[in-house]
């Protein structure tokens, strides 16, 4: 006999993000899921966004990790509460993953939950964690036809940092394609040119995330 | 290595339609996702076969409905579907355009069951 069932594989992964979120929305708290390659400047990228704003807001991060790697000692060294998921080989976070860890964070005491997701271009994106926004990193050493090859990262991005513009000199990065081909794929997406390194273009990515905090917790 | 997760949810699902409507043999399952979702059907294959044992999806054949890339040329003011997404228009060349399908993420869309 056929039994009709049209049913997304990762629902349940869906109803556990949509009970992370619901919790989230309640505390008042905005959740961003930080996903790019291995090495593109995720935890950099978390490292000044802190220095940028822990004197306006209470930042608490969740760090993804195949293993145990030293980027939640990274953070905690700048005295923000760090959590890190092991997650033993899994190539992303899901939201049964995240709702485990926050048991060791003090939601009441955070405005903003920053979530280092596993360094991947594929899986991260279609595990929904109860986030607000996925913001994507792309370094300029990765080359720009990455967006044209991963698209589902680029479409699920609300924002797109192109990290490292330091090292423009040096790689043969084509900017305007890999703007061009993100728009292609996700019209309308935001994108900022920053180097984590030098500092460059940070401010536009900082003004971005300050409005969408303003936003979410305004309602 | 996303497939090893999409099966563990799959057989998730093939357990709770059978707890709505018992059935006790799953034979063969329609799967739909898009070209561009990066899955890949030996993976996803394996690990079905491999993780299927002792439920009543094991042995069950996975068939795949695979959705095209296609892309709107804002310059031919038409839908193509070229075998990849390069940002470019296989047509006329022209880099104006959208992707509009390929990235569709995994459905199950039927089932073949036994045993009602
Ligand atoms: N030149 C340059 N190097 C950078 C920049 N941002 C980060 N890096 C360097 O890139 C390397 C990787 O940075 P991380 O922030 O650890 O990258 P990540 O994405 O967190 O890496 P994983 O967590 O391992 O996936 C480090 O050596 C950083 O110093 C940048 O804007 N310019
Ligand atoms: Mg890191
Ligand atoms: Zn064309």
């Amino acid at each position: 006999m056929k039994v009709r069932v049209v049913q997304n594989v990762l629902d349940a992964n869906d109803r556990i993000a949509n009970t992370n979120r619901a919790l989230f929305d309640e505390k008042n708290l905005y959740v961003m899921n930080l996903m790019s390659s291995p090495g593109a400047g995720k935890t950099t990228l978390v490292e000044r966004t802190i220095l940028a704003l822990r004197e306006r807001f209470r930042i608490s991060v969740i760090e993804g990790d195949i293993q145990d790697t030293c980027d939640a000692d990274r953070v905690a060294a700048l005295g923000i509460p760090a959590v890190q998921i092991n997650t033993g080989g899994g190539c992303h976070l899901d939201g049964n993953m995240v709702r485990e860890a926050l048991a060791d964070l003090n939601l009441d005491e955070t405005d903003l939950l920053i979530v280092e997701n596993v360094g991947n271009l594929v899986c991260p994106a279609e595990f929904r964690i109860g986030e607000n926004d996925k913001v994507m990193i792309l370094s300029v050493p990765e080359g720009a036809d990455k967006p044209a090859k991963y698209p589902l990262m680029f479409q699920e991005a609300s924002v797109l940092l192109i990290n490292k513009i330091d090292l423009l000199p040096y790689v043969d990065f084509d900017l305007a394609k890999a703007r061009r081909d993100a728009q292609a794929i996700h019209p309308g997406i935001e994108i900022f040119e920053v180097s984590c390194k030098t500092g460059q273009g940070l401010e536009g990515w900082i003004a971005w995330l300050t409005r969408r905090m303003e936003t979410r917790r305004t309602g | 290595m996303h497939e090893l997760s999409l099966v563990l949810s799959l057989l998730e699902i093939v357990e709770e339609q059978a707890s709505r409507a018992p059935f006790e043999k799953a034979d063969s399952l329609l799967l739909s996702f898009g070209r561009l979702s990066c899955i890949d059907p030996q993976a996803l294959q394996f690990a079905f076969s491999v993780q299927a044992r002792g439920t009543r999806a094991e042995g069950a054949v996975l068939r795949f409905d695979i959705r095209p890339v296609t892309i709107y040329c804002l310059h031919c003011e038409k839908e193509l579907s070229p075998p990849f997404f390069t940002g470019a228009c296989p047509a006329c060349g022209g880099v104006e355009v959208v992707l509009t399908g390929g990235t569709e993420e995994m459905k199950l869309i039927e089932m073949e069951v036994d045993g009602c």
